[in-house]
């Protein structure tokens, strides 16, 4: 579904991808995994369209992503929850969310999409009033996914969704991106959370100062030594 | 007396409301701070008085026109001249200087273009000036007809912004331009059609004002001040905040016109600036 060749992303002369080949098949969930810096973000804003690449390509069903501006890629079914999730704070969760069905693609079938939202975040469903920007953290970032959600994806792209949240609050937002996860989404994340995220992702790509340093099922690499020292702290996940 | 203030001064506020409001949405969509918008209504006004006096078109046919026109050409200045000025800036925040300097410039040739036209006389025309009763206050007609343009302008404008899918599109671009192309929004459409409805309520609000007041091709400024003054009483970009200091402006104006002496009100009006920028930067209905 989605294939990346060669990519590189350059901020002037520091380079933070170098030539990165990745993979996403339909119905998978598939993870970045790496250290603050390593270019996760970089990769996930290239194909999300916010990042311009170097060099490289990136095919989405055959079609050439980095000839299309960033705001078609909606209406191809990419959507992406940026870093620092993207919501408009100054409006209601309602509009923020009627904000998400704006594509044409996402236009019929609104209502039973926002049904979908409300039921795998009931507090949405509560604060549909509520300004979104005077919400807590971890209920932005469901205001961010579920406007995602609302533009009907076929694929979809989270990046550090559980950053800066409370222990507890990063653990519901697993738990709703496993119920995601199962409705059959295409999903590609980018986390610090590596444990959490092997738990529910299929494949994931180890990332090093803007290379690929390993790949493989997640269920393989939460049991690999060396990704659990570098990234789960040391010990093999349960 | 007081009653007298009062409802001049709502009718006078009505044309400053709908002024402002087109400054606004130039300035809280397009980032654009647009120093020639009263020239933009200063060529509606001679238009509308060419219109009546050369062709016998009705003012209210000729406003009906204005507001398509002047909406084609905020679309086209904004493609040769702002545009350019947008993708340069990019993310650097230079714009607003830019845009500053360059509607500066534009102010002027403008101004030199209208003074060739038409001439440097004052310029009025004489429709429905014969009083009517309000509520045992004699206003004129032709004030009364501007107030209701200029309300049916604006509540339009007002509810297709709160209540339309291109109202919600327009506004999510005017609050965050890096968040709107998450969910496919095209800013620069969206900038262009927010400076192109500017122009068109420059164009309504001018053709309003030509209506029942006297002015000349170097006036501009003043409308462009006034406008300002409003904007940034009402908290910039704030739609209903234009609107109500709109009306509010028009009260202390004729207030001040009326009690004190009329050479004044361009004082009040700068004087009233001056306390909300020292005391009120965000304005007086501040958002949030």
């Amino acid at each position: 579904m989605l294939e990346i060749a060669d990519l590189s992303v350059r901020y002037g002369k520091h380079t933070a991808l170098d030539g990165i080949n990745a993979t996403v098949g339909a119905g998978e969930m598939v993870a970045i995994l790496g250290a603050n810096g390593a270019g996760k973000s970089s990769l996930l804003g290239a194909v999300g369209g916010r990042v311009k690449p170097a060099s490289g390509t990136i095919r989405y069903k055959g079609a050439d992503l980095l000839a299309l501006p960033q705001h078609q890629l909606v209406e191809e079914g990419i959507a992406l929850v940026p870093e620092g999730r993207g919501i408009f704070p100054a409006m209601s969760v309602e509009d923020n969310l009627s904000l998400g069905a704006l594509p044409r693609r996402a236009q019929a079938g609104a209502a039973q999409r926002r049904d979908e939202v409300f039921a795998l975040f009931p507090k949405l469903a509560q604060r549909r009033a509520q300004v979104a920007g005077t919400m807590s953290g971890g209920e932005q970032q469901m205001v961010a996914i579920g406007r995602a959600l609302m533009s009907a994806p076929d694929l979809l792209l989270l990046d550090e969704p559980s950053l800066g949240l409370a222990p507890i609050v990063a653990q519901e937002l697993f738990a709703a991106l496993g119920r995601i996860r199962a409705g059959g989404l295409t999903v590609m994340i980018v986390e610090q959370n590596a444990a959490a995220t092997l738990a529910l992702a299929d494949r994931a790509y180890l990332l090093e100062a803007g290379r690929i340093i390993g790949a493989g099922p997640a269920a393989q690499l939460r049991n690999d030594p060396a990704v659990a020292a570098a990234f789960l702290g040391g010990a093999p996940a349960a | 007396m007081l009653l007298t203030t009062l409802i001049l001064g709502v009718v006078l506020g009505g044309t400053y409301a709908l002024l402002a409001l087109g400054l606004t949405l130039q300035y809280g969509i397009a980032r654009i701070m647009n120093l020639a918008y009263g020239e933009l209504t200063l060529i509606a006004a001679f238009l509308l008085v060419w219109a009546f006096q050369g062709l016998g078109l009705s003012p209210l046919v000729a406003i009906l026109l204005l507001a398509p026109a002047g909406y084609a050409l905020g679309w086209a200045l904004y493609t040769l001249m702002m545009r350019p000025l947008v993708k340069r800036s990019g993310a650097s925040g230079r714009l607003e200087v830019d845009s500053i300097l360059a509607t500066f410039g534009l102010l002027f040739l403008i101004q030199g273009v209208l003074l060739l036209v038409f001439g440097p006389n004052f310029t009025s025309i004489s429709y429905l000036d014969r009083g009517v009763s309000v509520l045992g206050v004699t206003v004129a007609a032709n004030r009364l007809v501007a107030f209701g343009i200029c309300l049916v302008a604006g509540t339009a404008l007002v509810v297709a912004l709160a209540r339309t899918r291109w109202g919600l599109t327009l506004r999510a671009v005017a609050l965050s331009p890096v968040s709107a192309p998450l969910v496919g929004i095209n800013v620069d459409r969206a900038m262009r059609q927010g400076f192109a409805l500017g122009s068109s309520l420059a164009a309504v609000a001018g053709g309003t004002l030509a209506m029942y007041q006297t002015f000349s091709a170097t006036g501009g400024v003043v409308f462009t001040m006034k406008a300002l003054v409003i904007v940034i009483m009402g908290g910039v970009g704030n739609v209903g905040g234009a609107l109500a200091a709109g009306l509010a402006l028009g009260l202390v104006e004729t207030f001040v016109a009326t009690a004190i002496d009329p050479g004044l009100t361009l004082a009040a009006t700068f004087a009233l600036f001056l306390i909300v920028l020292l005391w009120r930067p965000e304005g007086l209905f501040r958002r949030r």
